[in-house]
């Protein structure tokens, strides 16, 4: 019992059922995800978003499953579809670790698989997940700030988009230089805040380019985490294997991300959460993945937080937790920007939702995550305490409060604040909050208690 | 059947995403000598700009755009020769190149907008994915294009949106095309910035944003 080698994986890439992508899309993604939801009588409904039926999540397991199955993983470049048999999918799930080691030393950290309702608190990935920063010093301050939070497992670094005032840009010495200063920075942050050993795990951000990512990655160690990713829905680029070749033989680890689209190819929220776990399987055999960061999202609000996105994250990862032990992240995008109010109340509701269902946290995206310098420690700071808060928590409990916080949101989530720069909330000499910013994250926190999530930081 | 019965098939048949039912309505009215431009305009158009509204209000999702738009195309492929006859084109929105930028190959989004255009009206010459922005200029060029659309979904690649509006100044073609700009990490900050003249943030703005360039461009 072992997963499907990867040669033979990269040999399914020339050898597989050849197709256009378009046929793939419409041909044979969407008439097979339809179906097995309509089999599987797999429904969402609006008034439970934590769904807390075990049958449920089970139905939704094998019909993500069987949909795996009958569709496969689409090669883009060399457009033939990389299949594997039931056989080849369940040694695959079987065979996986439900444990993995990230950072060295003391700030070595296990990342494990949790269950529905598991008491275990969620392995916390924190920091500025690939958003822009606009000069190095304010990428140093975030690493730093992000270490020097207790709650801290491993850190999602930002992404440098100058170099020496010049626009990074992909394929160029620029781009891979950007690579190799985004990770001696990361080193230069988190030795300032005493914790030199601690990972980072989306190595690295700026890079596009193989080269970029080879480049950065001599100043990064094997503990450190590579991710790779999909293409949505269910495709793969052939970088992504020459990634997953290197990364092999330094013996990293790998995420495999995926980001399924809420009104794209999945349809909505009951084709999303079946996909999700088709994308679990896709991650494991195809990506490679030591373990899974997962990002459903809303094609028009780019956020997890809509009513059927977290029903369908939920829901997508009650199933993969119930019936597979290769850990999983889930990193839920946030609409509101950074430190405004909506953007606490989401961040409470998603996080919610990831934890009690089973998953481990990535935070945090706001506001789509492309604005230069949107982002702060306190924003996934407060994503982690609410983490930490809720694990144990019943998902019936759950529901009740997260169906509590949508409402105080859902109608705002097409116009969304922007929020503040990380230069409008912190100083930039100490890196700490203004006493404003500090002042709302003490009134969002008691706020947010006030309507059940028992902090315990 | 009356006209009015027959173009309320064809409509009906895009919004039920019937590619066949689609073909058979315009053979039906091509049977029938039924103007094709009326036959798009009044039949075929309301069916798909339907289905537009329906996505834009998130009741459908990208299929159905998608089946929609095919069971319009085999219906335009019914009807097309019959327009080539006459010599005729149907009313165009204008003509907008659009592609996703050079070592950018995600093509979702654009392809939505794309699909958005063409129920508008638009001649849309779709690029593809990972366009260099000579092939930008070549295809503005050939196409006599009254749009160019450029749409980037990452951080690292919004810089290629610059050089294309770059190349065309300094080929000395800028103030000829307008310029729309896109994708989740643009904003119009950046649009400013480059000298686009618009932004869009999703893909129903994009239609409606290509809707007043077009007013400006004719005022």
């Amino acid at each position: 019992m072992s997963r499907v080698p990867f040669l033979d994986v990269i040999d399914r890439t020339f050898e597989g059922k050849y197709m256009s992508q378009e046929d793939f899309e419409m041909k044979i993604f969407v008439p097979e995800l339809r179906k097995v939801v309509e089999k599987y009588k797999i429904k969402f409904d609006p008034q439970v978003l934590i769904p807390d039926d075990d049958d449920l999540a089970d139905r939704i397991f094998q019909a993500g499953l069987e949909f795996y199955l009958n569709v496969g993983t689409y090669c883009v470049n060399t457009e033939r579809v990389i299949a594997f048999t039931e056989k080849e999918i369940i040694d695959a799930l079987r065979s996986a670790p439900d444990k993995v080691a990230f950072g060295e030393g003391r700030d070595l950290r296990w990342l494990k698989s949790r269950r529905p309702e598991s008491d275990v608190p969620p392995f916390c990935f924190l920091g500025a997940v690939g958003i822009p920063v606009s000069s190095d010093e304010v990428f140093v301050n975030l690493i730093q700030s992000f270490s020097e939070c207790e709650l801290t497992d491993t850190i999602t670094m930002p992404s440098i988009t100058k170099i020496n005032g010049r626009t990074v840009r992909p394929n160029s010495p620029f781009e891979v230089m950007a690579a190799i200063r985004s990770a001696r920075l990361f080193r230069e942050g988190t030795a300032r805040a005493g914790r030199p050993g601690i990972a980072a795990m989306n190595a690295i951000a700026c890079a596009s380019s193989d080269v970029a990512k080879i480049a950065g990655s001599h100043y990064l160690k094997p503990t450190d985490g590579w991710m790779i990713g999909s293409t949505a829905e269910l495709k793969v680029e052939t970088p992504r294997f020459n990634e997953i070749a290197y990364v092999r033989d330094i013996g990293g680890r790998i995420l495999a991300e995926t980001t399924p689209l809420l009104g794209g190819y999945c349809g909505g929220p009951e084709g999303v959460a079946v996909a999700s776990v088709a994308y679990h399987l896709h991650g494991l055999l195809v990506l490679r993945g030591d373990c899974q960061l997962h990002c459903p999202l809303h094609l028009k609000f780019v956020c997890a937080t809509a009513p059927p996105v977290l029903w369908a994250l939920s829901a997508g990862t009650q199933a993969i937790t119930r019936n597979s032990h290769s850990p999983m992240m889930i990193s839920p995008f946030l609409a509101a920007g950074a430190m405004e109010e909506m953007c606490f109340l989401e961040g409470a509701a998603a996080v919610t939702a990831v934890v009690v269902s089973g998953s481990n946290l990535e935070a945090q995206v706001s506001h789509g995550g492309a604005t230069p310098d949107l982002t702060g420690p306190l924003t996934p700071q407060f994503s982690a305490e609410v983490g930490h808060a809720v694990a144990g928590m019943t998902r019936k409990e759950a529901n009740e409060i997260v169906v509590k916080l949508v409402e105080m949101f859902k109608s705002d989530l097409g116009n969304a604040p922007e929020g503040k720069l990380y230069q409008e909330a912190y100083d930039m000499k100490t890196g700490k909050p203004l006493p404003e910013t500090q002042m709302k994250y003490d009134e969002m926190k008691k706020k947010v208690g006030e309507m059940g999530i028992p902090f315990t930081y | 059947m009356g006209d009015h019965e027959l173009l309320e098939k064809m409509s009906q048949a895009i919004i039920a995403l019937d590619k066949d039912a689609a073909v058979a309505a315009a053979e039906e009215a091509v049977a029938a000598n039924m103007s094709p431009l009326k036959a798009i305009e009044e039949g075929l158009q309301p069916g798909i700009q339907t289905v537009g509204h329906r996505f834009e209000a998130f009741e459908c999702f990208l299929p159905e755009l998608i089946g929609s738009a095919d069971a319009f195309k085999a219906a335009m492929d019914v009807l097309e020769p019959v327009i080539a006859k006459m010599s005729k084109n149907q009313k165009s929105s204008g003509t907008v190149v659009m592609g996703t930028v050079k070592g950018d190959i995600h093509k979702i989004g654009k392809d939505i907008v794309v699909l958005l255009l063409k129920t508008r009206g638009f001649k849309v010459i779709d690029l593809g994915e990972d366009i260099s922005a000579s092939g930008f200029l070549k295809a503005a060029k050939k196409h006599d294009a009254d749009i160019i659309g450029l749409s980037a979904l990452l951080n690292t690649t919004m810089p290629a949106q610059q050089e294309v509006i770059n190349l065309f100044s300094e080929e000395g073609v800028r103030d000829n095309f307008t310029v729309m700009i896109g994708g989740a990490p643009v904003s119009q900050k950046w649009a400013d910035e480059i000298g686009a003249d618009g932004y869009a943030k999703t893909a129903e703005e994009a239609v409606k944003l290509a809707l007043d360039l077009m007013k400006k461009k004719a005022a």
